[in-house]
């Protein structure tokens, strides 16, 4: 031991190097975690402009945030969105990964690819979506233009609903392949007899589906399902790059409200009671992953 | 339909029995699959192949209105044009992203090692408690603490710093670092480590000389997590760094996405775009069963 | 004190004293300045400061969209620039902050301190002291183009004076051809509409804050309403381009450049930009009118001012004084069809024989700048309600909707 710590005995040793071996990530947990969280419950009951004096208010901006229209709206934006975001994003992820399940010539390749979008940050991709949706140089007009498909460049971005769906695309693109790869390895985990039993018994396609895929990888959709919806909730990037919030503030998710408050209107007191009720709703979805994926282990 | 039929005209020419039908068929459906497999393929590489593309075009081709399909010319003024871009050019915000990235890399490393190493074979009071601290460091995101985080950044004076983000960035690897890392400790068989303790080792220099090369391929993983994350997040570097000079990649190109000179320039876009993309991409092809391996175990598992 | 300890006091304070002599004078200072992007005016003007030689000054330039918050950031780290070039509007909240150096009796005792322009001055104030001085002078008025005129039928010489004429001369630049449009306006860019669609308000005697800037009027000023409904017209009946409705701004100046748009709100820094990109335009202005006549306009453009947290306000404010002399003003600013900042210099040998410059100085005389803590958060920010009314109204023509949010959200953002 080079402790020096020659007086204590072995096992006392054992506890402290231990101890000593997971202080630096205790410290940090704590510093820019404990903290911070505790922070945010402290400073929603104050007034906190960005620059000058913090004052204590109670619980004003929890009571404002039922009259804060556009908050409102965001909720509801992030919901739906989440809401219309899901479904595409699992069924295409399904279907990738029963394609890709089996162990043929070149299938790597093709795993490779559908993932490869999964590693690009979620900004720089809505830059280049951003870049082909535009309605003057963007190739998606170009296109459909070129194919008769539309009579003049269409503004994707100038209606709440095409700019939704626009997004959508965009978002499964980037994040179908992590939930391919998750369903892949619940796939695999699926032993082969089972099927080959049911085919003996003559089972078609979408009995073997019901009757034995999606039962079997219960947890696994649950997970990937999860997974998604929260990172559907917390949802910036895309907004803050390919709409900016627009049209008429139609698609300002929770998390791009909490930045705008805190860090334009320099509210910070009211962006951290924001980020609380945030809080409580992710803590709500954890919880629920929690409950499914322990309630069949 | 198929078999009814088949049972109707069993003798028939005779050439195809059932099973070389079933065969048939069986190549049929493969070809479809790949057929299939291809066109989404073509699809899902088709965002990054125009981008790359686009980027190769003269900048007044890039700015064509309507767009060419294929470059007339492969040229790469539009990297230079990045480079003439703000006070710093492109090449000082890949050094940022750069510094950023490789402190998270070192950071997660050293801290879920030892972290990971001392929760998996030591016994200590308080230790299911402190795990379990650590852990739920991942149930909530760092979105949500933001706003306390910049106003600690400021007051330790590490707001708009590389290593003041680089710390957010470590704290929010840690988790997963951990976690995967401990679990990497804890398949190691421990009768290795109790021979070299017999030996006189101290448990640093165990960890040191034996230990890593056991668990290599975790700490492959948490490294290759920690480097991709830090070098894509966008909205923490958004809120920490006001200082232009000290923007990562992905602020930095939103800069040149709003257009300094109130014309977007598209061209050298994408070729930021190809830039940031690069080095995510050839990480993840070069290294991806530690990738993959780690996303599976991180998600699955806990 | 041990001997030795002495000898290195000694030491340090010889090498403090002298120092201090040395950053006195401006030789090796760098300073840095902050400066939304507004071209390369700005450029320009401390390109030939630093020429001087002396102190030198690093510029530094952030999106408009983000200044705020980057600014805001950077004060809040101790880290503000030393001096920074500030959309006028925000002057009374970073003011407020304490963030900029009070330059009261610098101010006062400039021998043309009575000379320099009054809107851009009153902004640069707060609680009476004097915080911030013009720097960039942006009157709004709009910008025409005589071919289309002509081509329309109209008098190219005669530009429309109140709301009518000009929906009449939209219309009839409109009917032209399928390419051509009578008016254009940024209808996702929050601060373009400030700019140049709050002066038709003005011009016709409304408002949509109260004189003291303490209350929203949109629900209660009959005007609001018609203006509404004014721009309302003109997008139903198709005189407006539909890819204005998603311009956040980036187009703004370069719409009208493609030679298509018959008229459409800018400011003096159009006039440059417009005369080297796009010389075949042959251009006319006249001011933002009211609705029977009339005329107003946006006092817009930044003030500069130096951070109090700076280690240099000497060589800041000689940057300053230089910027306002009268060889800068004429030599950097006059010379260049840029408006000075100095009233009296409004008219020169420059701007005599040029109708447009001439317009965008007028155009101050009529102008207005609203004075208030909140004004990012009513009219500039992206995600505010004064664009959010705006689009719904205009773009969707739900006017009283619009009319019911824009009175609900900015009185919300008033009473803070």
């Amino acid at each position: 031991m080079t402790f020096g710590l020659g007086s204590l005995s072995w096992e006392q040793r054992r506890k402290l190097t231990g101890l000593l071996f997971v202080l630096p990530t205790v410290l940090f947990v704590t510093v820019f975690f404990i903290i911070p969280l505790a922070m945010t419950v402290f400073m929603s009951f104050h007034d906190w402009p960005l620059i000058g004096e913090q004052s204590w208010i109670g619980t004003t901006n929890y009571t404002e945030l039922a009259n804060d229209r556009q908050f409102l709206k965001s909720l509801d934006f992030t919901f739906r969105y989440t809401l219309f975001v899901t479904p595409p994003i699992f069924i295409l992820g399904f279907i990738l990964a029963s394609l890709v399940r089996h162990q043929i010539r070149f299938i790597g390749i093709y795993r490779t690819i559908f993932f490869l979008p999964v590693v690009i940050g979620l900004g720089v991709s809505s830059l280049i979506w951003v870049w082909m949706l535009d309605q003057r140089v963007g190739i998606f007009n170009k296109m459909l233009l070129d194919l008769d498909l539309i009579a003049k460049p269409q503004l994707f971005l100038a209606k709440p609903a095409t700019a939704m769906n626009v997004i959508i695309l965009s978002v499964v693109w980037k994040t179908v392949g992590f939930t391919m790869i998750l369903l892949l390895a619940g796939l695999q985990s699926i032993p082969d007899e089972l099927y080959e039993s049911a085919d003996v018994d003559g089972a078609g396609y979408f009995r073997k589906l019901f009757y034995i895929t999606l039962p079997l990888m219960r947890r696994t959709i649950a997970l990937a399902l999860i997974l998604s919806v929260i990172g559907s909730v917390l949802a910036f990037d895309q907004f803050y790059i390919i709409t900016r919030g627009g049209p008429r503030n139609s698609t300002i998710s929770i998390v791009y409200w909490i930045f705008n408050n805190s860090f334009t209107y320099w509210k910070m007191g009211y962006g951290s009671a924001m980020s609380i009720v945030l809080l409580g709703i992710l803590v709500a979805l954890s919880s629920i992953q929690y409950y499914v994926l322990r309630e069949r282990v | 339909m198929t078999s009814l039929h088949l049972r109707n005209r069993p003798a028939e020419a005779g050439a195809l029995t059932q099973q070389q039908r079933r065969r048939i068929r069986q190549r049929a459906l493969l070809l479809l699959k790949y057929f299939v497999l291809t066109g989404l393929a073509l699809l899902f590489l088709f965002p990054i192949a125009w981008s790359f593309l686009n980027s190769l075009k003269t900048p007044a081709e890039s700015l064509a209105v309507p767009p060419t399909y294929l470059p007339t010319a492969i040229v790469f003024d539009n990297y230079a044009q990045l480079e003439a871009f703000g006070n710093y050019g492109i090449i000082g915000h890949v050094e940022n992203s750069t510094i950023v990235a490789l402190l998270t890399v070192v950071g997660s490393l050293v801290l879920s090692t030892l972290g990971g190493y001392g929760f998996a074979r030591f016994n200590f009071p308080g230790k299911n408690l402190l795990f379990i601290m650590v852990l739920s460091t991942m149930m909530i995101p760092f979105q949500s603490i933001l706003i306390p985080l910049f106003v600690m950044l400021v007051r330790f004076e590490l707001n708009d710093t590389l290593i003041g983000l680089a710390l957010v960035y470590i704290t929010f690897q840690l988790p997963f670092g951990i976690f995967l890392m401990r679990n990497s400790f804890l398949a190691v068989p421990k009768e290795i480590e109790e021979a070299a303790l017999l030996d006189g080792c101290s448990s640093l220099s165990l960890l040191y000389r034996m230990m890593l090369r056991l668990v290599l391929p975790g700490i492959v993983t948490v490294a290759i997590f920690a480097f991709i994350n830090s070098w894509n997040e966008f909205l923490a570097a958004l809120i920490f760094m006001s200082d232009q000079d000290k923007f990562t990649l992905p602020v930095f190109l939103t800069l040149v996405r709003s257009g300094i000179y109130g014309t977007v320039d598209w061209g050298a876009l994408q070729a930021g775009v190809i830039v940031a993309i690069f080095p995510c991409l050839l990480v993840f092809l070069l290294l991806q069963r530690y990738y993959i391996n780690g996303l599976i175990g991180g998600a699955v598992n806990n | 004190m041990t001997p030795r300890r002495i000898i290195f006091a000694v030491m340090i304070m010889a090498l403090c004293m002298g120092a201090l002599p040395l950053s006195a004078q401006d030789d090796g200072v760098s300073m840095t300045m902050w400066v939304r992007n507004i071209g390369d005016q700005v450029q320009e003007l401390v390109d030939a400061w630093n020429d001087r030689g002396g102190s030198q000054i690093q510029l530094t330039v952030i999106p408009p969209n983000e200044f705020v918050t980057k600014m805001g950031a950077a004060i809040a780290a101790g880290e503000s620039p030393d001096i920074a070039s500030i959309d006028l509007i925000y002057a009374p909240a970073f003011a407020a902050a304490g963030q900029l150096l009070d330059i009261t009796d610098w101010v006062d005792a400039l021998p043309y301190a009575d000379d320099l322009l009054p809107a851009h001055s009153e902004l640069g104030t707060y609680e009476g002291r004097k915080y911030a001085v013009p720097f960039l002078i942006e009157g709004s008025f709009i910008i025409y183009n005589k071919g289309l005129f002509e081509a329309a039928g109209l008098d190219p010489e005669t530009p429309p004076t109140t709301w009518d004429e000009m929906l009449e001369a939209a219309r009839a630049i409109t009917a032209i051809d399928d390419e051509t449009y009578g008016y254009y306006f940024a209808g996702a860019c929050a601060g373009c509409n400030a700019f140049t669609y709050l002066p038709f308000i003005w011009a016709s005697g409304g408002d949509v804050l109260s004189d003291d800037y303490n209350a929203a009027t949109i629900a209660s000023d009959p005007i609001v309403r018609e203006a509404l409904e004014y721009y309302r017209t003109m997008w139903e009946e198709g005189l407006i381009p539909e890819s204005a409705s998603i311009d956040d701004g980036s187009s703004f100046v370069s719409a009208f450049g493609t030679g298509t748009i018959g008229m459409a709100g800018t400011g003096a820094f159009g006039i440059n930009t417009y005369r080297n990109d796009h010389p075949d335009l042959e251009l006319g202005a006249f001011h933002i009118p009211g609705k029977e006549g009339g005329a107003s306009s946006f006092g817009g453009g930044d003030v500069i001012a130096i951070g109090s947290g700076t280690q240099h306000p000497q060589e800041a404010w000689a940057f300053l004084e230089w910027m306002m002399s009268d060889e800068t003003q004429l030599e950097h600013y006059a010379a260049r069809n840029r408006t000075t900042v100095r009233v009296s210099m409004l008219e020169n040998e420059y701007s005599q024989d040029d109708p447009l410059v001439l317009t965008a100085a007028s155009a101050l005389a009529v102008g207005k700048s609203p004075y208030s803590l909140v004004y990012n958060d009513l009219f500039n920010d992206p995600n505010g309600p004064w664009l959010e009314m705006i689009q719904i109204a205009i773009l969707d023509g739900d006017i009283e909707g619009a009319l019911q949010l824009g009175q609900d959200r900015f009185t919300q953002i008033i009473e803070g």
